[in-house]
């Protein structure tokens, strides 16, 4: 599958494989070739026939901005001539017949080679064929024999495999500058998308990542994204980027962006119900939501719950984090509210329900305390927690809502 | 005649004055009384509902108790948008509201408050959204709204006292209000699906606080163990507390 694009080409084909894997476990990339070699074979029922994954691949490449051509093979050599042809070849005896009409400037022959064909007076690649191999060998040298011989599949050609990274990076340069927060999104989306094909590709999920913004002459802007959960998926990165966006205040134009993902994590599709109701997907809905809002709102903006083993109502609480497990003990007297800073009060403006209610606690801790509860009730029928308060400070105070 | 029908049955916006609404799904309150009141016995699922209250402490937010309990023990979340005070985890779990399932969202107000709303009520399918917005605009409610009929969720909006006179696109509109020797009662302004009825008064929401023989009683029993305050919480759970037990069944 060669890639038409000279020297930014040649750079983003170790991206490509790996963005590639996701529609083949064997890549190549050829040395000193433009263009990556994908062994189909293995996919065919999942991609459909080769032609149909050729249309996909350049259709998907170019939205990611590069032009590509695709054609296929039983072998790489002639998958390689197939696929400026556009053929998809599909047995081996159907090599010899499609691509031997092909005239011989179309092979990748250097130009002395070329000149000698061409006083021998062969045109086409069966002209070449057509020879026997020591008659080749006596006026090529055994190199070109070797070579038809890989394309037609009669000698084995085996290739180093591609292996993904367990990590990524990616540049890309724009081509204008762009002065705006909201602009960024969307040079932003081909790279996440480029990104996230290459996690698919691995099988890999992401839960960090940093984009970084590239100046004229400022130092960098960067950016850290975090995720409550991993993932693959361009569309929610671009979500969060977008509200991050928002916020970012960006000192100069970008020049360039990068993007940089240090870890890679192994992705772990759960399976998905119907209407998303099993208590897996809740959780993972809730994530998503803790996330987006987060990107918003700040880390401190969301939170859980958690008891705290303490008598003091306002010691008993504190916020959690959704990875911890909440304990607490339950009181159902106890009202739903408190009040962040309890409020001198004068009980006789109240009418007393129920109590008292011994508090008395914090001696070791410098917030020595003794209390004694009352549920009361105001004039409007407003039930409300209170407190007689004689240790520190003497008084009535209110402390809770009944709401 | 058939275009009319069709509408009726696609839109659950629209419908008849004396039908009841069956397209509703809905959660049941817990409490018998309101339950009878309302179109399909329960709190709209997927459609906001507005609690307006005079003043808090009138059990506005117990109320919703046993539904909230039922919602987080089917493993759905509870979020709670901007709450206006400090959430008791005690109490909560106490009324069987389970803390892994409470989300709570501090936004600091405003047009971020509705936002976070907007996407709380989004996200999933199913549980309970609460928010006490200050003021909000009838369009603005008409997208809180749609958002919840995305998701099937149970929307709580808790209102001050002057939204009585505003206009709302809410399916469920409720009135709390307190009488010293009653208790609380509740006022349907708007139900989809039916007509307001009467006052429903929630004696069970509030006797054990309301009722003035029961507090003489609860004085003698709590003074009898004002020094053990560990246990002087169980006590008080027996004798006073637990008005709207979440298992109950009426």
């Amino acid at each position: 599958m060669p890639e038409q694009d000279s020297a930014a080409g040649q750079q983003a084909l170790p991206r490509l494989a790996a963005w590639c894997y996701q529609y083949s476990s064997q890549v190549c990339i050829p040395g000193a070739r433009n263009g990556l070699f994908l062994e189909t074979g293995a996919s065919k029922r999942l991609f459909g026939s080769t032609e149909q994954l050729g249309k996909r691949l350049q259709q998907e490449l170019g939205q990611l901005g590069y032009h590509a051509l695709t054609g296929s093979a039983p072998t790489p050599e002639a998958a390689w001539l197939a696929a400026p042809e556009g053929l998809h070849i599909a047995t081996q005896a159907d090599v010899r017949r499609q691509l031997g009409p092909l005239p011989l400037d179309r092979m990748h022959f250097d130009t002395a080679q070329r000149a000698s064909m061409e006083r021998m007076g062969f045109r086409q690649l069966r002209d070449l064929l057509r020879l026997p191999r020591k008659s080749l060998t006596r006026r090529f040298g055994p190199a070109l024999p070797d070579y038809l011989e890989r394309t037609l599949g009669i000698r084995p050609d085996p290739r180093a495999m591609y292996h993904p990274p367990q990590a990524f990076s990616s540049r890309l340069e724009l081509q204008a500058e762009i002065h705006n927060c909201q602009g960024l999104l969307f040079p932003l989306k081909r790279l996440l998308e480029e990104f996230c094909g290459v996690l698919r590709g691995g099988d890999n999920a992401v839960q960090a990542l940093q984009i970084i913004f590239g100046h004229e002459d400022h130092p960098d802007t960067p950016l850290n994204l975090g995720l409550q959960s991993p993932t693959q998926d361009a569309g929610r990165l671009l979500g969060l980027l977008r509200e991050r966006l928002e916020r970012l205040r960006l000192p100069q134009a970008v020049r360039e962006i990068q993007l940089e993902a240090a870890t890679l994590l192994k992705f772990n599709a759960g399976q998905h119900s119907l209407f998303r109701d099993t208590p897996a997907e809740q959780q993972q809905d809730i994530r998503q939501l803790a996330e987006r809002l987060q990107a918003r709102l700040g880390n401190e903006a969301v939170s859980g719950l958690t008891g705290v083993e303490d008598h003091r109502p306002e010691y008993s609480w504190r916020p959690r984090t959704l990875d911890e497990r909440p304990e607490c003990t339950p009181l159902s007297h106890r009202p739903p509210w408190l009040l962040p800073n309890p409020k001198p009060c004068v009980i006789e403006h109240f009418e007393i329900l129920a109590g008292p209610e011994r508090i008395e606690s914090g001696w070791w801790d410098g917030h020595d305390c003794r209390r004694d509860y009352f549920i009361v009730r105001d004039h409007h029928g407003s039930t409300l927690w209170a407190f007689r308060e004689y240790k520190p400070r003497r008084g009535w105070y209110l402390h809770g809502i009944f709401a | 005649m058939s275009t009319i029908n069709q509408l009726l049955s696609a839109t659950p916006q629209l419908w008849r004055g004396r039908q009841d609404n069956r397209g509703q799904q809905t959660l049941p309150t817990g409490h018998t009384r309101l339950d009878r009141q309302l179109p399909g016995h329960g709190w709209p699922q997927g459609a906001l509902t507005e609690l307006i209250t005079p003043k808090p402490g009138l059990g506005e937010f117990r109320l919703l108790f046993p539904a909230l309990a039922e919602t987080s023990q089917r493993g759905q979340w509870i979020i709670l948008v901007d709450p206006p005070w400090i959430p008791y985890p005690a109490a909560l779990q106490g009324h069987g509201l389970l803390l892994d399932h409470l989300l709570v969202v501090r936004t600091g107000g405003g047009k971020k408050a509705l936002w976070a709303c907007e996407q709380a009520l989004r996200s999933g399918r199913g549980g309970a959204v609460l928010a006490w917005p200050e003021h909000i605009s009838f369009s603005r409610l008409r997208r809180l709204q749609i958002a919840a009929e995305s998701s099937a969720k149970l929307a709580f909006l808790f209102r001050p006292a002057n939204a009585v006179k505003e206009s709302s696109p809410a399916a469920l509109r409720l009135q709390l209000g307190a009488d010293n020797r009653r208790g609380t009662h509740i006022s349907i302004l708007k139900c989809r699906g039916s007509r307001p009825t009467d006052p429903i008064w929630v004696p069970q929401l509030f006797s054990a606080y309301g009722n003035h023989r029961r507090h003489t009683q609860a004085h003698a029993t709590f003074t009898e163990h004002t020094i053990n305050t560990a246990l002087a919480g169980r006590s008080l759970s027996a004798t006073v507390a637990g008005p709207v037990h979440p298992r109950t069944k009426h």
